[in-house]
């Protein structure tokens, strides 16, 4: 089967250090004899190329071999710059710039173009569907269409140094910024001066949940905190809201309305918002048909690591019917990590950090090199677990270099042809789902709990509970604007969804049910990619295991 | 009962009596809640489980049953009076239950301890979803110290009754069973259990439990699986049901199937089921099986012992099942998990050079502890002392340590090159300096009843004097000609003795002569051999003086450390020197022979010629005769023992001297303490927070919120009284101004009725049905009564330095403590506990004899005592003389009796100065404390002992009968409870005192016992042995790893319910002071933390039995990194804290002040407290060389910390950057 001999060529090339483009593999494949192919290739191979590019492959097959078969030929020469243009790109993660490829089409192997024959195309061809498809033509064309483009990346620009004034900046900076979302919406009063306003006047409040407590007689008292203070809400347990409440999450930012008591000590709520998004919001999506592999949680190093499923994924990658994925999105948790939990290293297939980054950069050499990949740390990555997570540090950017992939810290907002996705780990999603009844966010159903954090416009609102926070001069971890994809991971279930037109996706993971999994009852979805259309923002899922 | 037990007993109930009436004729004066003595006296266990319960009628009918039958059948037969009414006075099916479930617990832990009271908080009936009804029992954490045995046949108990009145079983929903599963896994992680049951086994249990266990929630964590349950009201651990299931029902199966198939209204035939392991109903039978009899093993339950009989156990792996090797107990490193930093490592499991085990029980010892000799202490650089608890490898988990002087002491290597055996602790101070390496930690004693105890195959025995003489004996040697000979010391014969023997009887060598040839290989052993038959003797061939000489060679020294042989080492001089070689040299299989100056050879014992003759060393055999059998002989790998070698070679039997040895490390410190709260507390009276953070009485006196408020006037909540001769409302227990008595006066929290308690002492509003209450917010001033406190005892503010008060009350009727108490108590500095008791703890520690000069104090007192005759049946003339300690009699710490002096002084004053009586004790020195009165008390526990001071040791422990420790149910690895001056008990304590929570009665005297009755104690204690002398049966028993039940060695148990019950504990080794080695353990003496591990670190590299990578390791996984990675999740969760007003918030305020006072709000976890062990651990990590993955944890975590600490555009630079 052609596609066995591509993930077999690849996987060879991968064990020699190289990764390769798809055009490239397509080409060796259909060679009479791959192997020898391959092995003339690689001397051939500059000795500074990492990746070996469809030329490559296409001088050495056509130079001594004259009677090469027709079929092996790209027909589309675009293609061939496209891919080249992607892998050769510099390591320069720039932040917050635009990326378009077409600037960097300077690197030195990208010679050729397209002086292959072109009659291929049309000729009578034996070969199956799968080698046709996946024939270099049906890859986007032009790399000056792709555009990438990171905001919100924090790594580098850490500033906090653990103090209080820190803490009280973040959460300033979240009642300031969410709460402009509100404050258009309410007649909002500071706390100190609803104190102030005499009993029965209509009152409404914007600020951060301090305190949530029901009372002896069955209603809520939700106390709201803004810059000047605090003061208390009761939701009446026979108002239709009250349902909301089971939603709420300390510190998250709301607004309130109501009617002040007439002692003014308290206000009873009739209506709160939420700074959430719009029902009529309308998603960007791409101009072209393009599609990105949303994925995370590969957990390289694990003994439960799926090997299988993911050279899987990395071979279909390779195929026509993957023709269109240009974008891969990882949402942390690329290896297993060490010390996560106690004892751990005894359930660790590869006990040191660093290999388990190298094997990751192996296993992600075999992802099509001319994939644009973006990816963010998780809980097991060796980085701070407090969140934001800046992108990791130098060392490790080194080892997984050969892909070239765009680091960024955890949350990040990536643009891909003009349609953002929210990209975060998703380690708050434990809490939300902990905190909120079961009807409304479970972990068989990981989508929902997510719609909530897009209601709440916070990717990790409650602070003091599971999810850790690292005061910072300003709340990164604010959704300020609305993305039009939303993409986690970590609790290891697939689901997807949309939310006010917004497209929540929680990837699967790539690791078989671990001990501590069975033990509390979680069946992951594992070996799972969802590719979403940009042009249209539909998924598909494809399963590898 | 022997008369002079009879009379013993007498005379303390009679000194009890004396200050009972004291304390009655002084309560019925004072302002105490109550106008008598708040301690009921019990004198056996069915009062103690009566007054304990509150249940009218228990004590009548166990005493009943008692005879008849054993406690847990007893238990039964009460729940039988329950059902039917005949007990207790209830008129719901809960209610029966309940206090069935109640007094079982009560009686299995004879009234003891509060688990029956605090351990079980409810009994309920719910209903399945058929629609039948079915019981839940609702356990809370005090469970705990009710013990397995306990726990498990409460849910017996429960359901027995259940069955008797008619309720069906409880018929689990799946969810809830999974539930139970994943529950205690979290409990286990959080909290830990002693045996935790793999998830198959537990829902098993809970599948077939017919009733329903329920209870509180302990922890915070809660379950992510199986959550909001219907019939289970908490989303967290419950910790009281965790712990009835494991090590209730899981653990016990055994023993209540035992009383199950004697009842035939319950049937539990799964229980078979669960003792077998036939829970797996599909693949994971294989692994969980082993792992499965793994914990079995951990646990030494008694009652598995059918199973652990044959079960594998620690014979499975050890060759000496199957005779291909020798006999070996297997290694276990349970003991060294969670090791800290700062206590260090004595010894890696069974390892060379670690501790020996030897048998015996010590005068000092018994009862979970573990004797070392005196120098071991000094020279593991104190680390060691009495009372210091280590956790060890085997039989037990954890032992006290007692020094015992009989033992052999360590062999050190000196700086010097010696290698010298220590076995003075003088000695091992004046060389302690010197020493480069510990090759030999010397003996570790271990008693027969400890292996019963734990249930523990007997582990084999060091070859030692004990068994040698007995093997002597055996060879049909007249070992009383031997003894009566003055110029032998049997025990410690010179080398040509010892020799002679070896040779002449039918006997092993000499003890002291053996080395531990089986921790060398064969080979080693050849080289040895060798190396002598090369050796020269020098100096006079004939006498003692003389010299074996050896070229030095690392090999022969290796081994030489190895045998632990006592030699010198002059590498600079190419000589290894070893005194009194004989019988090494002849165990080698060597041959001393005269070469006279002719040349011709004659045996060295005929030789006695006058000329200069110079001994040669003949070595008779070859590598090549050894037989296979020898040659391969080994334990690990084979021929790494060379034991069969030696026996092959020598001309005499060889024992092997020291086949187990005992991997341990050190636990907790000992304790001997004053027991303060924090802060210290004079007097229980609230004054809120006037008193500042001190809580200071005065300041609160003259406290004013602003200037507008009158000074000293504090708003409290505090119990309202009533006066009910002139109707006067007040807090106090007295009528301000008629001075009768005042009771509580309830009101309805809504209409203000006034409510009188009912019979049961309900207080319910007959109108609203609600719950009455007699606490009150209201103001006091407390300057007047300050003032009139210090008036009222005539003392003046001079008289102490502080007064400290509380800040509120935490008991139901938050009725205050006179304050008059309080300034005597700060007068004599001392401090009161939360019942209104002064207490000062101690480490436990056993004792059963004791000489008159180490307790300090003299012949006449113990005479006075009662004590006439030694243990010998001498009469008493001499203060060496050994004594048989009485059950009741203690010995203080020096500490405690200085303390108990100052108590008796605030006694002495509060009976003349507040209740207006004579003076009790007027003591002028601490002599006069022997013969006074004491209480025991232990926490968990709800009944005080009385106990009788009999002397005072350095040590900082408190040494007592076990007997007496066992009445409090404490062992003595390591527990530590309080002893009380019995006036300040019986006048100051009160019920009202005691916090209306949760284990808020436990670690009070709800009722003391009078007298200890043997067979109602801690049957724990009775498993010790009281012989003089073990059997040499037992000795070879123990090679063949027997069952210790299975060797007969008189326990205790032997005489229970006897005439001799309180006398007879013979001991087998004497100590020349039950206080030797240092007084306290060096991790007390030392300051820092880091002081600490370092020591511990260096400690580690000196010891033979030591890796010292392996304790950094764990120092660093158990120590560092789970406090770095802890601080660091507090850090980034934590609470913030008001400087000026002390007020939390769980977030930041926004305002970034106090939201309270507008004082300045500040971090609780501060970037200092998260990475102070940073560096350390590194610099750890790299110095003792450990593992990549260890260090990479610790990379992980620095790089985390530095991200979170610093900022990115202004990285901190080191002084490099400047140069």
């Amino acid at each position: 089967m052609p596609l066995e001999a591509a993930a077999r060529l690849v996987s060879e090339l991968t064990s020699r250090g190289y990764n390769a483009e798809r055009e490239a593999v397509t080409r060796l494949a259909a060679a009479e004899d791959p192997n020898a192919a391959l092995e003339r290739v690689l001397e051939e191979v500059p000795n500074d190329a990492l990746v070996v590019q469809a030329d490559h492959v296409e001088s050495v097959l056509s130079r001594p071999d004259t009677t090469g078969s027709p079929r092996t030929d790209g027909s589309n020469a675009a293609g061939a710059t496209e891919s080249e243009a992607a892998s050769a790109d510099g390591g320069t993660a720039g932040r917050d710039a635009t990326r378009t490829d077409a600037s960097s089409a300077g690197s030195p192997p990208s010679a050729s173009t397209g002086t292959g024959p072109t009659e291929g195309r049309d000729s009578p061809d034996p070969s199956p569907v799968e080698t046709e498809g996946s024939s270099p033509a049906d890859r986007a064309a032009d790399p000056a269409i792709r555009s990438l483009e990171i905001t919100g990346d924090m790594t580098g620009e850490s500033t906090g140094t653990g103090e209080y004034s820190d803490f009280v900046s973040v959460f300033r900076d979240r009642l300031e910024r969410l709460g402009t979302k509100l404050r258009g919406r309410v007649n909002h009063r500071p706390a100190t001066a609803i104190q102030g306003m005499p009993g029965g006047s209509d009152v409404a409040m914007v600020g951060l949940v301090n305190d949530i407590r029901s009372t002896a007689s069955g209603h809520w008292l939700i106390e709201l905190e803004d810059a000047t203070g605090t003061f208390p809400w009761l939701v009446m347990k026979d108002r239709e809201y009250v349902d909301l409440v089971d939603e709420l999450l300390c510190d998250e930012v709301l607004a309130m309305e109501g009617t002040l008591a007439d002692d003014s000590g308290i206000a009873f709520v009739d209506s709160l918002s939420f700074p959430d998004v719009p029902r009529t919001y309308e998603p960007s999506t791409a101009d072209r048909h393009v599609q990105a592999a949303l994925i995370s949680d590969v957990h390289v190093g694990s003994q439960e690591f799926m090997a299988d499923a993911w050279n899987a994924f990395a071979d279909w990658l390779h195929t026509e019917q993957a023709q269109h994925v240009e974008y891969m999105l990882l949402a942390g948790d690329m290896v297993e990590g060490v010390g996560v939990y106690p004892d751990q290293d005894e359930e660790l297939d590869i006990v040191d950090i660093y290999e388990q980054y190298e094997a990751f950069s192996e296993h992600l050499k075999k992802v099509p090199g001319d994939i644009e990949i973006v990816m963010i740390p998780g809980n097991h990555d060796a980085v701070r677990l407090a969140e934001p997570q800046p992108g990791f540090d130098e060392e490790l950017r080194g080892i997984m270099s050969a892909h070239d992939p765009q680091i960024v810290s955890n949350p990040s907002t990536v643009t891909l042809e003009g349609v953002s996705v929210l990209m975060y780990h998703g380690v708050s999603l434990d809490e939300v789902i902990a905190e909120l009844p079961e009807e409304k966010a479970s972990y068989d159903e990981p989508h929902k709990a997510m719609y909530h954090l897009l209601k709440k416009r916070h990717v990790a609102p409650q602070f003091g509970g599971h999810t850790r926070l690292a005061p910072e001069e300003k709340d990164y971890l604010i959704m300020e604007d609305v993305p039009d994809i939303f993409h986690t991971g970590h609790v290891h279930k697939l689901g997807f969804g949309k939310y006010h037109n917004v497209l929540a996706i929680n990837s699967g993971c790539w690791q078989a049910q671990t001990d501590f999994q069975k033990s509390v009852n979680i069946d992951p979805d594992a070996g799972f990619a969802p590719i979403v259309d940009l042009d249209t923002l539909d998924v598909t899922v494809q399963k590898f295991s | 009962m022997r008369t002079e037990d009879e009379q013993y007993f007498q005379g303390l109930e009679d000194q009890l009596e004396d200050a009972l009436a004291v304390a009655e004729r002084a309560k019925k004066r004072g302002g105490d809640p109550k106008p008598e003595v708040e301690i009921p006296v019990a004198k056996d266990m069915a009062d103690r489980v009566e007054n304990i319960l509150g249940i009218d009628g228990v004590a009548e009918r166990v005493r009943e049953l008692e005879g008849q039958m054993s406690r847990e059948e007893a238990a039964l037969e009460l729940a039988e009076d329950f059902a039917e009414g005949r007990v207790g006075d209830y008129e719901t099916n809960a209610g029966k239950i309940e206090g069935a479930v109640r007094t079982a617990v009560a009686l299995l832990t004879e009234g003891v301890v509060a688990a029956p009271i605090e351990g079980i908080d409810r009994v309920e009936i719910l209903q399945n979803d058929d629609g039948t009804e079915f019981v839940n029992v609702y356990y809370a954490g005090p469970i705990r110290s009710a013990g397995g045995t306990a726990q498990a046949l409460s849910v017996l108990v429960a359901d027995y009754t259940r069955a008797l009145v008619g309720i069906e079983q409880y018929d689990a929903r799946q969810e809830e069973v999974e539930r139970y599963a994943e529950e205690l896994g979290l409990y286990d992680k959080e909290t830990g259990l002693q045996y935790s049951p793999k998830d198959s086994e537990a829902k098993f249990i809970a599948k077939n439990l017919p009733i329903m266990l329920d209870g509180e929630a302990t922890g915070d964590e809660e379950v992510s699986g199986f959550r909001d349950l219907e019939r289970v009201d908490t989303n967290s651990a419950r910790g009281g049901m965790c712990l009835v299931l494991a090590e209730g029902i899981a653990l016990k199966a055994p023993k209540i199937q035992r009383y199950t198939r004697n009842l035939d209204e319950v049937d539990w035939p799964w229980l078979q089921d669960l003792i077998d392991g036939n829970y797996y109903d599909d693949g994971e039978d294989a692994d969980a099986a082993d792992d499965e009899s793994g914990g079995e093993d951990d646990e030494g339950d008694e009652e598995s012992s059918e199973t652990d009989a044959n079960d594998p156990g620690d014979g499975g792996d050890a060759p000496g099942d199957d005779s291909e090797g020798p006999p070996r107990v297997e290694t276990s490193e349970k003991f060294l998990r969670d090791l800290i930093a700062g206590r260090p490592v004595f010894s890696h499991p069974c390892a060379k050079g670690g501790f020996r085990l030897r048998y015996g029980r010590a005068r000092n010892h018994g009862f979970a502890t573990a004797g070392v000799h005196p120098a071991a202490m000094h020279l593991v650089d104190d680390f060691l002392a009495t009372g210091t608890q280590i956790k060890t490898e085997r039989p037990g988990k954890a032992a006290g340590v007692v020094p015992v002087d009989s033992l052999e002491g360590p062999t050190v290597k000196l700086a010097n090159g010696d290698v010298r055996r220590i076995d003075d602790p003088e000695d091992a101070l004046e060389i302690r300096n010197g020493v480069e390496a510990i090759l030999d930690l010397g003996e570790y004693l271990v008693n027969y009843g400890e292996f019963v105890e734990n249930n523990h195959p007997l582990a084999p025995a060091s070859y030692t004097y004990e068994w040698w003489i007995q093997d002597v004996e055996a060879a049909g040697v007249d070992i009383q000609a031997l003894e009566d000979d003055p110029r032998i010391d049997l025990e410690f014969p010179d080398p040509g003795e010892a020799l002679e023997w070896a040779v002449e009887y039918d006997a092993p060598l000499h003890p002291e002569y053996t080395f531990l040839w089986h921790d060398i290989s064969v080979d080693a052993f050849c080289t040895l051999a060798e190396a002598v038959a090369d050796g020269r003797i020098e100096g006079d061939g004939d006498g003692d003086d003389s010299v074996l000489v050896l070229e030095y060679m690392e090999p022969v020294r290796e081994a030489l450390e190895t045998i632990v042989i006592e030699h010198r080492q002059r590498p600079d001089e190419d000589r290894l020197e070893i005194d009194g070689w004989r019988p090494f040299v002849r165990t080698l299989g060597c041959e001393p022979r005269r070469a006279v100056a002719d040349g011709s050879a004659l045996e060295s014992e005929s030789g006695n010629e006058a000329q200069e003759p110079t001994v040669e060393l003949e070595r008779t055999w070859s590598p090549e005769d050894l037989s296979e059998r020898a040659r391969t002989w080994g334990h690990e790998t084979e021929g790494d023992n060379a034991i069969e070698a030696v026996n092959e070679v020598a001309p005499f039997r060889v024992r092997e001297r020291a086949p187990t040895r005992v991997g341990n490390r050190m636990g907790r410190p000992e304790k001997s303490e004053r027991r303060d709260l924090s802060p210290p507390v004079h007097t229980l009276f609230p004054i809120s927070e006037a008193g500042g953070a001190q809580r200071n009485v005065a300041d609160a006196a003259k406290h004013a919120e602003t200037m507008s408020d009158t000074p000293g006037v504090v708003d409290v909540q505090i119990g309202r009284q009533r006066c009910e001769s002139c109707g006067t409302e007040t807090f106090k227990n007295r009528c301000p101004d008629c001075n009768a008595r005042t009771t509580p006066d309830y009101r309805c929290y809504d209409c203000d009725v006034q409510v009188d308690p009912d019979e049961a002492g309900r207080v319910e509003c007959p109108r609203c049905e609600r719950q009455a209450t007699c606490v009150d917010t209201r103001e006091i001033d407390i300057h007047e009564e300050y003032r009139d406190a210090l008036e009222e005892v005539g003392e003046r503010e001079n008289a102490f330095e502080i007064l400290k008060g509380v800040k509120g009350l935490s008991s139901q009727t938050k009725v205050p403590e006179p304050i008059e108490k309080g300034i005597l108590r700060a007068k004599h500095d001392v401090s009161t506990f939360k019942d209104g008791t002064v207490r000062y703890d101690m480490t436990d520690l056993p004792v059963t004899s004791v000489r008159a000069s180490e307790l300090d104090v003299d012949v006449g007192q113990l005479q006075a005592l009662g004590y006439e005759e030694d243990i010998h049946g001498e009469p008493l003339t001499h203060e060496d003389q050994l004594v048989e300690l009485r059950v009741q009699d203690i010995v203080l710490s020096n500490g405690a009796a200085e303390h108990m002096l100052q108590i008796a002084d605030f006694i002495d004053d509060l009976l003349e100065q507040y209740y207006g009586l004579e003076p009790y004790y007027e003591f002028e020195d601490r002599q006069e404390l022997v013969g006074e009165l004491v209480f025991g008390m232990a926490p968990h526990t709800s009944a005080a002992t009385v106990g009788r001071v009999i002397g005072f040791t350095s040590a900082a422990v408190g040494y007592a009968h076990p007997y007496f420790h066992a009445a409090k149910r404490r062992n003595c690895d390591g527990d530590e409870d309080c002893v009380m001056l019995l006036l300040d008990g019986l006048l100051n304590f009160s019920k009202s005192f005691l916090p209306d929570q949760r284990g808020g009665k436990m670690d009070a005297p709800l009722v003391m016992s009078s007298r200890i009755d043997p067979s109602e104690i801690d049957d724990e204690a009775h498993n010790m042995d009281v012989v003089r002398q073990y059997p040499r049966e037992f000795y070879l028993a123990t090679l063949e790893q027997a069952d210790p039940e299975a060797v007969d060695v008189e326990i205790a148990e032997d005489t229970l319910g006897t005439d001799t019950e309180y006398t007879g504990f013979d001991h087998t080794h004497d100590t020349t002071n039950i206080a030797m080695g240092p007084d306290l353990s060096a991790y007390k003496t030392l300051g820092s933390m880091m002081d600490k591990m370092d020591a511990q670190l260096e400690l580690s590299r000196k010891l033979a039995a030591v890796d010292e990578t392996d304790v950094a390791e764990r120092v660093i996984e158990y120590h560092f990194l789970p406090d770095l990675i802890g601080n660091l999740r507090a850090f980034s969760r934590q609470e913030t804290r008001c400087l000026d007003c002390g007020e939390k918030f769980r977030r930041m305020p926004l305002t970034g002040d106090c939201r309270e006072c507008g004082g300045r709000v500040n971090l609780t976890v501060h970037k200092g407290s998260v990475n102070k062990y940073m560096q350390t651990a590194i610099q750890v990590a790299d110095e003792y060389d450990c593992r990549p993955y260890t260090k990479q944890r610790l990379e992980v975590l620095e790089k985390a910390l530095e991200s979170v600490f610093e900022n990115d555009k202004n990285k901190q630079s080191g002084i490099e950057d400047f140069m």
